[in-house]
């Protein structure tokens, strides 16, 4: 991971980065911070007076049976949607990768998915998925109440880790493609002449060379999952049902927002924060490890 | 002749000036949360306002929600961004009272004379709005209660005429409406207004002590004590019987769609909506609206109000003042109140607008037919402790507690006493929690 | 593809057909939805085939909501936050990647950690700082003790406001980093024995070699940036500075309400809201792929 050649120009250095540096601080570190204050006060909705409570609030939210759920929630909803679209992803970016006839169409409707803003995706899926309005409601002629987000939890969880998956599959779809059309076609060649077959060649050259995008999109979509799933939930299922997609976030945003108690809000940003930079870590320690940069 | 010209000249000049002072009105901004179609009905009584008259101009800008007119006012308000007019829901109405973010309605219009007879809204609904003392802190807008809409034709499949009167009668009528092949007898979801509100105001049931959290911030909620624990249980009982059906936008069709395209015979719903009811229903459906039905036992008292109001917020120039007092003042007239109540469902928030009205022939036009009910349910007796009003520190997230209980009560996934002592039990966490950040301080 | 294989390519059709279908179907759903009027689209369930409202839906949303000006304000916004993120990651990576100080990783982490606490979470705090764009720095100097006079900057109702924030976070910077990292050293070192300074590097060799790294980070950025609604509609009170997505979001209530949304319109909105950036998606499109691969070196 280091660079042998580095300049030796630090104001320079310091100058480059500095632009970022602020805005960042500015829109991110300081209100963090203030968060991070709230978290240890309770404060009426219009402001004005904090009082210092120390760990009330988070004796609070660790007490709460319905938090535990909705961590629990919020991992499994990371787990599932990550594993289903970085694997579909990847299966589609091989298909498509082998330029059969036509690949240029699938490329492109691949990606489309991930152009449709968070409300369209939550609305369609919304539509389509229905127990009795969508298409699948045609399931529930042949076995009824065999798909019904509305009264069931799985079946809730499923259609929020679908829309998320079908989103993030195309963005994952287009980083693993490029990945695999920069690997240079002797090496496959070579390959296919000393015997290897598909499946082969896909295991021993085109997997190890992924492995950098493998983790890159690892990162982002675990990432994706605990913090950017919001806009999904608040259109289709709206955390329920009776919590059954209760995300971290979303909670969050519910106890906050519309519960109007920002320092509650505030400790279990905090939580969800401490958990992503966890995952995070582990995944950049364990796995990037692993991972050779050409 | 040159005195004419002279004459002339300074006239034009006059008026020139004039109509550039024209120009220049004052602005001031109204945020609203109206969405949808009633949320453009609000768009268009805002413009009939600025037509009516050259001094102002209200900014009208619609929030996406009562929930995000709530809360990014709050936002805009720690902020020193703050509009002048808000129109904040009644589950609000507790937050903004111990705010001290806004300038009481009854302060303001002596401050800036506007002659309004406060004795002259219906009770029921200034009470709502009212500190204990009764002074009314903020001006209602568009207010409704709730009334049962009832599918005519499914329940002459019975050979029933009238809407049921009490909750007897109607789950009676639900389950004969079943063997006569009525798919679905009674829409329902999990909002607590109409089952629990609406229920234990008309029913004189206490939802909290101290009076509903009029009588102070240490009120406890009991609710899973009374009729509606029962009433509860029934409804269950109707959703295992397949004679009710949980009809919410997750499961595809609201309540509303399900009886506007004849799946549902019942919903309890918002006056508010006749106007979207009679828009959309698919056509032929012929339909109707009823008080809500009562328990045999229990003498029938008033409903709550429900909706919202307008509030004035502190902080802003004179100048703004001025133009929400002349919105205020326009809003109030009873020209204003049968346009509002033409356009939607909305019912008069004052008696001389719904004599006014009544005079017009609104109530004789079929297109309005049943609306009237909303007033007598509203006035059917005056208000008592219990049907007074909530008055319960975030109520917004009380609602939500009670909504997920009962969700997963109807879901099958706990009993219902239990997930209503449950609902209780954190719905009082809720209240402790409000009533420690407002240490201190007491309900106006 | 260098052999035949025949079931194998036959599976793989299959399964690519599937792929399509998955992905087009919701928007094939969306632009079906957006052809019928107000009744038809409220049936249960709705036709499959395309209604013939479709031109009279698109207008009468197109002149409601003000559309026109509504995607110009994306437009601007959504250019303004790719071009600025581009700029500003590029920079930071380079900083972090080919220069040796002590507090780059922890310069690194700092700007990565800003993707785990997204802005709905912090939206209040922000919001307060959008509307007094120096408060840090005045709460910080009247920490030491200093009146500086420091004035209020108000980014509110302002595309300054739309679009600081939101170049603020670190997708570009671990993009570029990642990328910058397989840049062989040879090519440094190289420009460092001719005698060429880092900024000279940066022009002459990475920005020629990034050109397509650039296409993807602006492709995704345009998209993440457009499709934003949570932030402009809590710092654009003013109707004139709306964005297209948020009106989106005003046409379908909640599902709490119990007010049915204008699904017909709706949908209309969500397509024409959609177009853009998937017309920056088409016509990226080469450039994007080709610029995710690692140039041939």
């Amino acid at each position: 991971m280091e660079k042998r050649a580095a300049f030796s120009d630090l104001r320079l250095a310091g100058a480059l980065i500095a632009p970022q540096l602020l805005l960042v601080f500015v829109f991110f570190y300081w209100p963090a911070a203030q968060a991070v204050y709230w978290a240890f006060t309770t404060q009426p909705p219009f402001g004005g007076s904090n009082e210092w409570v120390g760990f009330q609030n988070f004796e609070q939210i660790f007490t709460d049976r319905v938090y535990w759920n909705s961590v629990g929630i919020s991992f499994l909803f990371a787990g599932l949607s990550t594993a289903l679209s970085v694997g579909m992803a990847l299966l589609f970016a091989l298909f498509v990768d082998r330029r059969l006839t036509g690949y240029r169409v699938h490329r492109f409707i691949y990606f489309w998915p991930y152009a449709v803003a968070a409300p369209a995706v939550g609305l369609a899926f919304r539509f389509i998925f229905a127990p009795e309005a969508g298409f699948v409601s045609a399931v529930n002629q042949w076995v009824p109440g065999l798909w019904n987000p509305a009264l069931d939890g799985k079946d809730a969880l499923a259609l929020i880790v679908l829309a998320n998956s079908w989103k993030m599959m195309a963005y994952n779809f287009i980083f693993f493609l490029a990945a695999l059309q920069s690997i240079p076609r002797p090496l496959i060649e070579a390959a296919a002449m000393d015997g290897a077959g598909v499946l082969r060649r896909a295991r021993d050259i085109q997997f190890p060379l992924l492995a950098p995008t493998f983790f890159f999109l690892l990162v982002i979509n675990v990432t994706e999952s605990f913090v950017d799933s919001f806009g999904i939930v608040d259109i289709t299922t709206g955390g329920g049902p009776a919590r059954a997609t209760d995300l971290m976030v979303y909670k969050i945003y519910s106890d906050g927002f519309k519960g109007l108690d920002y320092s509650m809000a505030a400790a279990q940003s905090i939580v969800l924060m401490g958990v992503v930079i966890v995952l995070t870590f582990i995944q950049f320690r364990y796995v990037e490890r692993r991972v050779h940069y050409s | 002749m040159k005195n004419a010209i002279i004459a002339a000249v300074a006239a034009s000049a006059l008026l020139g000036s004039s109509g550039a002072e024209a120009q220049q009105r004052t602005k001031f901004e109204y945020w609203y949360g109206l969405t949808g179609q009633l949320g453009e009905i609000l768009e268009q009584h805002c413009k009939r306002f600025n037509n009516s008259q050259q001094k102002f101009e209200a900014v009208c800008i619609g929030q996406g929600g009562y929930d995000k007119a709530e809360q990014n006012t709050i936002a805009a308000y720690r902020s020193k961004q703050q509009p002048t007019v808000i129109q904040i829901y009644d589950a609000g109405t507790v937050n903004f009272m111990l705010s001290g973010a806004i300038y009481p309605a009854n302060q303001f219009a002596k401050d800036f004379s506007i002659d309004i007879d406060w004795t002259n809204y219906f009770p029921g609904i200034a009470n709502y709005y009212a500190t204990s003392k009764g002074e009314m802190w903020s001006f209602p807008y568009n207010s409704s209660t709730a009334l049962l809409y009832w599918n005519k034709d499914a329940w002459a499949k019975i050979g029933k005429t009238k809407a049921p009167e009490t909750i007897e009668e109607w789950f009676d009528d639900l389950r004969k409406m079943k063997t006569a092949g009525v798919e679905c007898g009674f829409g329902f979801d999990y909002d607590t207004w109409m089952p629990l509100e609406q229920f234990s105001a008309i029913h004189n049931l206490p939802i909290a002590t101290k009076a509903n959290g009029y009588g102070g911030l240490d009120a406890e909620l009991v609710f899973n004590k009374t009729k509606f624990a029962d009433y509860m249980k029934d409804w269950k009982k109707l959703l295992d019987e397949g004679v009710a059906r949980i009809q919410t936008a997750q499961v595809g069709k609201t309540i509303l769609q399900s009886f506007t395209d004849g799946t549902c015979a019942s919903v309890l719903s918002s006056v508010a909506n006749h106007g979207v009811v009679g828009s959309t229903a698919k056509p032929g459906l012929n339909w109707g609206v009823a008080m809500l039905p009562v328990y045999k036992d229990f003498k029938r008292h008033n409903s709550l109000v429900g909706g919202a109001s307008l509030w004035i917020m502190q902080g802003k120039s004179p100048q703004e003042y001025e133009g929400a007092a002349a919105l205020m003042k326009f809003l109030s007239t009873p020209e204003e109140a049968l346009w509002y109540s033409t356009a939607n469902g909305y019912i008069p928030v004052t008696k001389t607008g719904f004599d006014y009205m009544n005079k017009n022939g609104f109530y004789q036009d079929p297109k309005h037919a049943g609306r009237e009910l909303a007033i007598t349910s509203l006035t059917f007796t005056p208000p008592t402790e219990n049907s007074r009003g909530i008055r319960l520190g975030n109520f917004t997230q009380i609602r939500a507690e009670i909504r997920s209980e009962l969700e997963a009560a109807f879901t099958g996934k706990k009993d219902m006493q239990v997930a209503l002592d449950e609902a209780v039990a954190r719905s009082n966490q809720i209240l402790r929690r409000f009533e420690q950040t407002f240490k201190g301080k007491t309900l106006p | 593809m260098i052999e035949r294989t025949p079931i194998l390519d036959a599976v793989t059709h299959a399964l690519m057909l599937l792929g399509l279908v998955l992905a087009a179907l919701p928007i094939v759903v969306v632009f079906v939805a957006s052809t019928h009027d107000l009744a038809t689209v409220n049936r249960v369930p709705m036709p499959l085939w395309p209604g013939d409202h479709m031109a009279e839906n698109y207008a009468r949303v197109w002149d409601k909501s003000r559309f026109g000006e509504k995607m110009l304000n994306s437009l601007i916004v959504a250019t303004g936050v790719t071009v600025g993120k581009i700029t500003i990651a590029a920079l930071s990576a380079f900083s972090i990647v080919y220069f040796r100080y002590r507090l780059r990783m922890v310069f690194f982490w700092l700007i990565f950690i800003t993707l785990m606490l997204p802005l709905e979470v912090r939206i209040v705090p922000t919001y307060a700082v959008a509307a007094d764009a120096l408060q840090p720095f005045r709460v910080i100097a009247g920490g030491f003790g200093l009146e500086l006079g420091i004035p209020q900057i108000n980014l509110l109702n302002s595309y300054a406001g739309l679009i600081l924030p939101l170049v603020a976070t670190a997708t570009g910077t671990f993009l570029y980093r990642q990328f910058f990292l397989t840049v062989p050293d040879e090519l440094a070192e190289a420009a460092k024995m001719d005698g060429a300074g880092p900024m000279r590097f940066f022009i002459d060799v990475l920005i020629p070699l990034s050109r397509a790294n650039m296409a993807a980070l602006a492709t995704i950025m345009f998209v993440y940036a457009w499709n934003q609604y949570l932030w402009p509609l809590l710092i654009t009170t003013d109707q004139k500075m709306a964005t297209a997505t948020m009106q989106l979001q005003k046409l379908v209530p909640g599902p709490l309400f119990g007010q049915p949304p204008l699904w017909n319109e709706a949908m209309a909105a969500t397509l024409m809201v959609m177009a853009p950036p998937l017309l920056v998606v088409v016509f990226m499109q080469g450039w994007f792929v080709k610029g995710l691969v690692a140039s041939d070196k």
